[in-house]
């Protein structure tokens, strides 16, 4: 059994980050309480985050967008700053789960679970994201794009935690879609998210597609050129993709999906800029 | 074991529990406010809404510790002197519920939406009740309950 800590300073969970071992992060818990009911995750400590004030902010900064560690993604997706650039984030965040566990659930917690599917794994890559972390001897910088080694694994080390996601500012769109089994809530088959900078560059990004979510950086196109290129855009993407069977969906049914919903996704980033 | 302090309902409680257990089971076994269900107690069925900190939550995915200090409104704290609210009156009148199991999370989100927003759309009211499964009514007689309380709570 555990013992359960709710610092409320960033000095407090420094502290206990470098004297506690087996210490696992509370943020929403809607990953982390299943692990611990279905006896998957064992752990001496948890550690409540959401009474750190710092990391219940949301807002735009010089960097660009800085989520904190502790804001629930119904606050993220009430924040009203989820549009332009980071409307991917409005799309996907709006697929995870439902609204009820979204009053809980964290853009952090969902990254730093690294499930394959989770819905704000290929947004965050496409928006070439990184989260700043804390740790004893003071904290780094991962860009999100080298953040995720496997299934549910990461380069997060025992003794440090996630404190803030942050989306570098620019110009331009993106956009987030999900394939799923009902129209309830459900893990996606596959999610695809798309961005468009306004210089033209287009990245695509997969979950569900593999042990980790996969970015393809796929060149600068103006729109035009963009559209032309559909299909070989869609053959690169695919080339890059290596999905499996398993209780959601056949390996067949899911790269036909990635196919399907990347072209979706680059149909509505044209739309949004209005080719 | 661990002490916590929260207030259920405008009443404050001071209880003596083990750390590990669910705000759930809290409310449930240690308080006897068993009005508060529990289907899957894993999140996907929304029974045990309750209003945590002014937000519908899960109670299942909620940990005892974290409602130290908390404001939790359930099921219990609907009907005021016995009278029900509107909102329960107007369940009944639109047969928005049939063995009733799923109906006081049901209660408590639409509580939830209404306090924060009284004037939802069909959609937001769609949005908000999405988290809560019911295998009796089909969904329909529900929303249409919250659309026809939310008017007659705003006196329209
Ligand atoms: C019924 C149900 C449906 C779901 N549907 C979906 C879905 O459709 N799509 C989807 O993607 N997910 C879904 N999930 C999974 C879950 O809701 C998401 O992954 C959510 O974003 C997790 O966030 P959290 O804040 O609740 O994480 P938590 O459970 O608090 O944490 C998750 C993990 O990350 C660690 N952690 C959390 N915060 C930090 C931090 N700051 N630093 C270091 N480590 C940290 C925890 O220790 C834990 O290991 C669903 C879950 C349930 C119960
Ligand atoms: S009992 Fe909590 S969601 Fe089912
Ligand atoms: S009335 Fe029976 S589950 Fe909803």
């Amino acid at each position: 059994m555990y013992q359960f800590l709710s610092p409320k300073t960033i000095g407090e969970a420094k502290e206990h980050l470098a004297e506690k071992s087996n210490l696992k992060v509370l943020a929403g818990g809607t990953d982390l309480i299943i692990g611990l009911r279905d006896g998957a995750v064992h752990c001496d400590y948890i550690m409540d985050i959401k009474h750190i004030p710092e990391l219940c902010e949301i807002g735009m900064t010089d960097d660009g967008l800085e989520v904190g560690a502790g804001v629930s993604l119904n606050a993220m997706l009430a924040s009203g700053l989820c549009t332009g650039r980071y409307a991917a984030l409005a799309d996907s965040g709006h697929e995870l789960a439902n609204s009820l566990l979204r009053n809980r659930a964290t853009l952090a917690g969902n990254i730093c679970h690294a499930s394959p599917g989770g819905d704000m794994l290929a947004p965050v890559l496409v928006l070439d994201a990184w989260v700043e972390t804390l740790t004893p001897n003071g904290g780094r910088k991962i860009p999100l794009k080298d953040f995720f080694t496997g299934v549910k694994r990461h380069v997060l080390a025992a003794d440090e935690m996630v404190v803030k996601t942050v989306f570098p500012r620019g110009d331009g769109t993106s956009a987030y879609h999900k394939k799923k089994r009902i129209r309830g809530h459900d893990l996606a088959q596959v999610g695809v998210a798309g961005s468009y900078a306004a210089d033209g560059t287009l990245k695509l990004a997969f979950g569900a597609a593999g042990p980790t979510p996969v970015l393809i950086e796929l060149g600068v196109f103006d729109p035009l050129a963009l559209r032309a290129a559909r299909e070989e855009i869609l053959d690169k993407a695919m080339s890059g993709i290596s999905p499996i069977s398993d209780v959601r969906a056949s390996k067949e049914h899911r790269l036909a999906m990635a196919r399907y919903l990347a072209g979706d996704v680059l149909d509505a980033l044209l739309e949004k800029v209005g080719v | 074991m661990r002490q916590i302090h929260l207030t259920v309902n405008n009443e404050k409680y001071q209880v003596y529990c083990p750390e590990h257990i669910t705000l759930l089971t809290l409310l449930r076994e240690h308080l006897h406010l068993t009005g508060t269900k529990e289907g899957c107690a894993a999140g996907e069925c929304g029974a045990c809404t309750v209003i945590f900190n002014g937000k519908a939550a899960n109670a299942c995915m909620v940990l005892a510790p974290e409602a130290n200090g908390a404001v939790v409104e359930t099921i219990e704290g609907e009907a005021k002197d016995g009278v029900l609210s509107p909102l329960q009156q107007s369940f009944i009148e639109h047969h928005a519920l049939q063995c009733g199991f799923c109906t006081p999370g049901m209660i408590m989100s639409a509580r939830a939406l209404l306090d924060a927003n009284p004037a939802p759309t069909r959609d937001e009211i769609k949005e908000a009740m999405e988290g809560n499964l019911c295998r009796c009514t089909g969904y329909e007689p529900i929303i249409t309950a919250i659309e026809q309380a939310a008017g007659g709570e705003r006196g329209a």
